[in-house]
């Protein structure tokens, strides 16, 4: 009941947090996008004047943080109804960064505005990155020993994967809290490894402990895999991938939510083919570990497919 | 009760222990990690403009480094640049600014040492205070210009971009005209046997003395390489049919990698996008310096 | 419980018949993250034995005043401890083998191996014993990195220790990044077909 409560605390922080970015055009303009390779689109709130809108030379644009390097415009066309406007540059743009744009001529002078992928489809990104394309068993080899220990059957491999999930995420949210507040702040950033290693070993007790006394069922059978957590090294190398990538709170929140995922479905995944082995004759030099480990090195080559993969 | 007090003093002695431990340890390293990552930079610097051993290298070349700032006050943007003064006067350095169309909005001499510097921390105060109050600086970027006896013969630059997996860290060196000399890569989590070969002789090697038209231009052709091109750069000829290859292929695109090709793009696109705005960024700073008559080392 | 193994047996007993690695199944991670070659496996095995040594003779040191209740938080302290040293030392005076290991260094706290061989073994035996078992741990980690090490290097890159000595690259597959499970995996089950086989030919005679 208490996650569940945190869990809904979490998602309502998420959305007032995110709602001013769906409010972000002012004004005249209504939506703005990178479409193709060299293309921005904008959408103004109400029709334009065609000659100012279709003038390169009443453009500034520039990526954020190269503000003096100006990007060539080389046309920009007005749909028919007079409000959508296509931007075409000479280069390809670098999407992954903002571009500011500047109009002269409009109503009120000078309009400004930036353009950049949605916050909500790169903070997806990370999830699927986690989750899939750097997937932390099969693309970045961590967690291994549990893994192949509770990838058995099916229900261990489900129960490990959960209880995993909401340890990551609990300890991933608090190591993110000491770090930009206490050892950033300061300069205690060689003491990561063991503020990190505390503080998973503490949600593990602390779940133990609350697990056992709000829901004495569900820790009957999930409480044996809270041992187990500690000793998987993706637990800690979330925090670590947190503090090198400088992540913000909820950059870190999609990573654990993805890393905890991604170990699920590699569990699952794992633990449905060992079933189907038990039933299969194996030649007995490869009983045991030899074998899950040829069939989690294919698994390996399928998750390389994903690379590359791009939602947003 | 008593066991929980022989618990927590227990505990808070190990801790103690343990935490002078890590504090004595990084007393002691982080001097000496700041000193050889400083050591490494210089010798990879010095490897890049073709200068191997520490003899070699001639007394006359120097190295004047520049550091680039966002300025912005009162929404508005503007580029300073921290650059060293020239020999023999008081303030050791100059902060300039300038506009984003080239123009000069101010230059103020900056009384800061050269130990000082180097270090992020007095150099960003100094620059705060040169850009005087309600403008707020972020660091940009740093380059260096090689001169020899006065002339300036290379630039050294470092850069970072996105790669397949991480970010790709790299140092690279253009001449005067901005043709590349080479590219060193500092920093990469590409998979080994695909994306970690940007390392490797063959590919770094495809970009030297690419003038800057090509670079301007530069993409990648997902074909193997050609047999004797591909010993010309793995070093297997003698040095003038090395010369003449790199004549030969000078205006071409680089061949990718064998399976992966988007870290080799990411390579190829990365190298031009940082030296076609640092070549835009030099030529504005040479024109304003110009016109202004500012003096500077370089 | 007292000890009555020779420092030797110790020694061969974490390379051979307890070998992290091939027999016990611990500490899987870097077997195939980063087996590449053989650099690495001697690289991290020499920070797998500074750790299983320092922390081996600490808690065997402090094991009367270890109090039982937090004896697992004093370990994870303890390992966590000499980890952060190692990690610091090798960030400082070896930057590019640091860069090559990457995120390993520091993930050696939670390997299994260690924080087993403190339970099991440092905190009822004599410091001497513990240094010694630590020792054949270590190195037994060592042995099983740098044999998967010297496979790959050799079949992958046709090199040992950057060395070129066969003067081409036999098959590529092996240093592809996947391929670390498909070799741990086949050396599991020659090692298996070895004892499988030894002990036919025992049974014979």
């Amino acid at each position: 009941m208490i996650l569940d409560m945190s869990k809904r605390l979490i998602l309502a922080a998420l959305f007032v947090w995110l709602a001013p970015s769906f409010a972000l055009a002012e004004g005249i303009i209504a939506d703005q996008t990178f479409k193709a390779a060299n293309e921005i689109v904008v959408t103004f709130a109400a029709p334009v004047d065609r000659a100012v809108v279709e003038e390169v030379n009443n453009y500034t644009v520039f990526e954020e943080p190269d503000p003096d390097i100006r990007l060539v415009l080389q046309q920009v066309a007005l749909a028919g109804d007079g409000r959508t406007a296509s931007l075409f540059f000479t280069e390809p743009l670098n999407t992954a960064t903002t571009h500011v744009v500047r109009i002269r001529g409009l109503v009120g002078g000078e309009t400004t505005f930036k353009v950049s992928k949605s916050y909500f489809g790169y903070l997806f990104g990370i999830l699927i990155s986690a989750l899939l394309i750097n997937n932390f068993v099969f693309t970045k080899y961590l967690g291994l020993c549990v893994f192949f220990g509770t990838s058995k059957k099916k229900t261990t491999a489900k129960g490990m994967g959960v209880v995993f999930t909401i340890v990551a995420v609990v300890s991933a949210s608090m190591s993110w809290f000491l770090y930009n507040f206490v050892l950033i702040p300061f300069d205690l950033n060689f003491l990561q490894i063991v503020v990190f290693i505390g503080l998973t070993s503490l949600t593990v007790q602390a779940v133990d402990t609350i697990l056992r006394k709000v829901n004495p069922v569900l820790f009957n059978s999930f409480g044996v895999f809270l041992v187990l957590v500690i000793a998987n090294c993706v637990i800690i190398a979330i925090p670590l991938i947190m503090a090198g990538n400088g992540y913000n709170f909820f950059e870190t929140f999609m990573l654990a939510i993805g890393a905890g995922g991604g170990f699920l479905l590699a569990l699952y995944l794992m633990s449905s083919v060992s079933e189907r082995l038990q039933l299969a004759k194996i030649p007995p030099t490869y009983k045991g570990l030899p074998i899950a480990f040829i069939v989690a090195g294919q698994f390996a080559m399928a998750f390389l497919g994903f690379s590359g993969l791009q939602l947003f | 009760m008593r066991d929980m007090i022989t618990i927590v003093v227990r505990l808070t002695i190990s801790c103690l222990l343990a935490a002078s431990v890590m504090g004595l340890c990084f007393i002691f390293t982080s001097n000496a990690k700041k000193h050889n990552e400083h050591v490494k930079e210089q010798q990879v610097m010095y490897e890049l403009l073709g200068y191997s051993g520490a003899a070699e290298r001639p007394a006359s070349l120097a190295m004047h480094e520049l550091y680039r700032y966002v300025v912005s006050s009162g929404g508005r943007q503007s580029i300073g640049y921290l650059l060293p003064g020239a020999e023999g006067e008081e303030a050791g350095f100059l902060f300039v600014n300038i506009d984003l169309d080239g123009r000069l909005i101010a230059s103020t001499p900056v009384a800061l040492s050269a130990g000082d510097a180097l270090e992020a921390e007095p150099r960003n105060r100094a620059i705060q205070a040169a850009a005087g109050p309600g403008a707020s600086v972020t660091f940009a970027d740093q380059t260096i210009v090689v001169t020899d006896g006065g002339e300036r013969i290379a630039y050294l630059m470092g850069g970072k971009f996105q790669g397949f997996k991480t970010f790709i860290h790299l140092m690279l060196a253009v001449d005067p005209d901005f043709a590349l000399i080479g590219f060193e890569v500092l920093e990469h989590e590409e998979d080994p046997g695909l994306g970690a070969e940007i390392v490797e002789g063959y590919f770094k090697n495809q970009f030297k003395g690419k003038p800057f038209t090509a670079i301007k231009t530069i993409d990648v052709v997902k074909a193997p390489i050609p047999d004797d091109y591909y010993k010309a750069l793995t070093g297997k000829v003698g040095e003038e049919e090395i010369l003449r290859f790199r004549e030969q292929y000078k205006e071409k695109d680089i061949y990718a990698l064998t399976g992966a090709t988007i870290s080799a793009k990411a390579v190829a696109m990365g190298v031009k996008g940082i030296v076609t705005k640092f070549a835009y960024r030099i030529d504005v700073l040479d024109r304003v310096l110009q016109e202004q008559q500012l003096a500077t080392s370089f | 419980m007292t000890n009555d193994k020779s420092p030797l047996q110790l020694i061969s007993r974490g390379i051979l018949s307890e070998n992290p690695i091939f027999k016990l199944a611990l500490s899987m991670c870097p077997a195939v993250g980063i087996s590449t070659t053989v650099m690495n496996g001697i690289l991290l095995g020499t920070a797998v034995l500074f750790v299983q040594v320092f922390s081996s003779v600490t808690i065997s040191v402090f094991k009367n005043y270890i109090h039982p209740r937090i004896r697992i938080p004093t370990y994870t302290l303890t390992i966590a401890t000499w980890v952060t040293v190692i990690d610091l030392v090798l960030a400082a005076y070896m930057p590019e083998a640091y860069a090559k290991m990457g995120i390993f260094v520091k993930l050696i706290v939670a390997f299994a191996i260690i924080t087993m061989r403190l339970e099991m073994f440092a905190c009822k035996e004599s410091v001497n014993d513990s240094f010694w078992d630590g020792l054949g741990m270590g190195l037994g980690f060592m042995v099983g990195m740098v044999a998967i090490g010297l496979v790959r290097e050799l079949l992958g890159s046709g090199a040992i220790l950057g060395y070129d000595v066969l003067g081409f690259k036999p098959l590529l597959f092996f240093i592809l990044p996947s391929a670390g499970f498909f070799v741990v995996g086949l050396m599991m089950a020659f090692f298996n077909w070895i004892e499988i086989y030894y002990k036919r030919r025992r049974g014979v005679q």
